[in-house]
């Protein structure tokens, strides 16, 4: 059928502009793809097997089109994750282009049926259509482009059975709300719909129907109010925080981990207020200690800081949903961080306790071993810190501390806040063996890092390090309390982690005890 | 995309709440009380400084406050304290 009416449009026509989205940057101009002599359009869509045969037995062609100067251009009537998922799947070589409903390219093109075939000549002309699978009539089309190339020969669709097919409705050509019900976007697809809501940190999100946040809250009356989380001040009812644990990902089994770090994130010496507007790149640290660890699957060892673990990584992103989407303090929005790090999607981390041979965190901050408890940080991101060669306590606790001289800024001193050390086990064994204790180790790490006032001001510094004689020595952290020490990490490798501060804001650490079901 | 007839617990306070009416602008401040309010960033009081004289050369009747800390919402004793005392309040952001 070839220059049927059924293609709606004619030899001799100028070629419409195509309206499309490939996977480059930028527009798909119809006269890039002819200008090196001819382009041939292929539409077509998922849904119809024509398409697939088209593709399957055009596709192989392409790319030695393509070096006589033919651009064959697979025009998709689908999402363009789809069109690239299925142009390569049936071998298609050429480009491949997407369009969004209503379908403008294949509204201008006349398109009543996919695959319609087009070939455009190097100045925009319409040479030639072909509708359907129709392989005398593409033979017939290509040679028609050998000749538009001044090429000899180019290569040909195979013989195959059936050498006629049909073609299927294009979706511009049907009702639209019959399209929409086709297309992979439609109305009934619950993922994309928490997309279009704005219930989602930009990762795919599990919708919190009544069920799932009900089971979340094991029983738990959903009215209650455990305050308002700032910017916008949302009330953080116990279902508004199920409703984020649920589309975080988490099983009914985190939620009361992801209550403590609320309530604890709530508490105004957190202040959250100033960490989730800051131009700051500053997130909120989750450490969990206790048995709830063990109970919940929380991952402790091997890539403690790294993905691979849905207790850590729903439980963290659980409390950043509640901060973006029930505070309101959405990236580009009201959260103003200039660049942000990955740990503010989530970050929950747990302590080895079984593995340290210090008394763990929840245990300095005044709980009993046996207490499950959350505490929350506010912290920059993890620079990691190697040392495979220090035979020493003291000299792999100078190169410890010392990796941390630039949090916040080289010559930003002292801190004030809290710079938070993850110690590898191999590390720490080497602390243990040697009998020193976690203060030892703190306050070592404090007397190590310091340096002359003077040396110190250059650029942006500190009004200390202003008033200070330039002679006297300034340590990086205002005090030994500054530095937290964590184990975690897997039993081999000597890699330990620094995670600077939220800085200037007056934010304190706040523990809050995992209240049981 | 329009989305019906489906039941979902939103993790949005959902409250509409009515925005607050600005309050009258003055026609002049000759003889107005401006309050200046430092939030405490780095050299905002400098800011502050060159504000006030230039108010002062225009009449107004200035006082200076300062919140606790820039990060944080002023404190809502010194908002009423504020909004008593003063006509007009400038706010200096800082860096």
């Amino acid at each position: 059928m070839t220059d049927s009416q059924q293609a709606g449009i004619n030899a001799g026509s100028r070629a419409p502009e195509l309206a499309v989205t490939g996977i480059d940057p930028g527009p798909v101009r119809l006269g890039d793809l002819a200008a090196g002599g001819g382009a041939l359009l292929v539409f077509g869509s998922e849904e119809c097997p024509t398409s697939a045969l088209a593709l399957r037995n055009l596709g192989p062609l392409c790319r030695s089109w393509e070096q006589a100067g033919l651009i064959a251009t697979a025009v998709f009537e689908d999402p363009l994750e789809v069109a690239i998922r299925v142009a390569r799947r049936f071998g298609w070589t050429g480009r491949v282009v997407s369009q969004a409903p209503p379908y403008e390219t294949s509204l201008a093109y006349g398109l009543l049926a996919v695959p319609t075939t087009v070939l455009v000549d190097r100045a925009g002309i319409v040479a030639g259509t072909v509708v359907g699978w129709d392989q005398p009539g593409l033979l017939a089309l290509i040679g028609q482009a050998a000749a538009m190339l001044g090429a000899a020969t180019l290569a040909v669709p195979p013989p195959v059975e059936p050498r006629y097919k049909p073609g299927c409705s294009s979706k511009a050509a049907i009702d639209p709300e019959i399209a929409a019900a086709i297309s992979s976007q439609r109305a009934d697809d619950e993922m994309e719909e928490m997309f279009e809501r704005g219930w989602t940190d930009g990762l795919p999100v599990v919708p919190p129907t009544p069920e799932r946040v009900e089971a979340m809250l094991g029983g738990a009356d959903g009215s209650v109010s455990l305050g308002f989380v700032p910017p916008s001040m949302g009330e953080a009812s116990l279902e508004r925080v199920a409703a984020c644990a649920v589309l975080a990902g988490c099983r009914p089994a985190y939620f009361p981990v992801v209550l403590a770090a609320a309530r604890a994130v709530l508490d105004p010496a957190f202040n959250l207020h100033g960490q989730a507007v800051t131009t700051q790149p500053a997130g909120q640290l989750v450490v969990v200690n206790g048995p709830v660890r063990r109970a919940i699957g929380l991952n402790s060892g091997m890539g403690a800081l790294g993905p691979g673990f849905r207790a850590n990584l729903t439980i963290g992103r659980a409390v950043r949903l509640l901060v973006t989407l029930s505070g309101g303090a959405m990236p580009g929005g009201l959260d103003r961080a200039t660049l942000g790090h990955m740990g503010k999607v989530g970050f929950c981390i747990a302590e080895d306790e079984e593995t340290s041979p210090w008394e763990p965190l929840h245990v300095e901050r005044g709980f009993e071993a046996g207490q499950s408890v959350v505490t929350v940080i506010g912290s920059d991101a993890p620079l990691n810190i190697s040392d495979h060669r220090s035979r020493t306590p003291e000299d792999l606790a100078y190169i410890l501390a010392w990796a941390a001289a630039t949090s916040w800024s080289t010559n930003w001193w002292p801190l004030a806040e809290p710079s938070v050390f993850v110690i590898c086990p191999e590390h720490a064994e080497m602390f243990r063996a040697a009998g020193w204790s976690k203060q030892r180790l703190r306050e070592f790490m404090f007397d190590a890092v310091r340096r002359p006032a003077g040396q110190l001001r250059r650029g942006e510094t500190t009004p200390f390090v202003h008033a200070a004689d330039p002679a006297a020595e300034v340590p990086k952290w205002a005090s030994p309390d500054a530095i937290v020490l964590l184990v975690a990490g897997g039993e081999a490798g000597r890699y330990s982690a620094v995670l600077g501060p939220c800085t200037g804001m007056g934010s304190q650490i706040v523990s809050r005890e995992v209240e049981s079901g | 995309m329009a989305w019906v007839g489906r039941d979902y617990v939103s993790p949005f306070d959902e409250r509409v709440r009515a925005p607050e009416p600005l309050a009258p602008r003055p026609a002049g401040i000759t003889g107005r009380a401006v309050a200046l309010l430092d939030i405490r960033k780095n050299r905002g009081s400098e800011f502050l400084d060159r504000i006030e004289s230039q108010l002062a050369a225009a009449g107004a009747v200035t006082t200076r406050w300062a919140k606790e800390i820039f990060s944080k919402p002023a404190a809502l004793a010194l908002v009423d304290e504020i909004a008593f005392r003063a006509d007009l309040v400038v706010e200096a952001l800082a860096d």
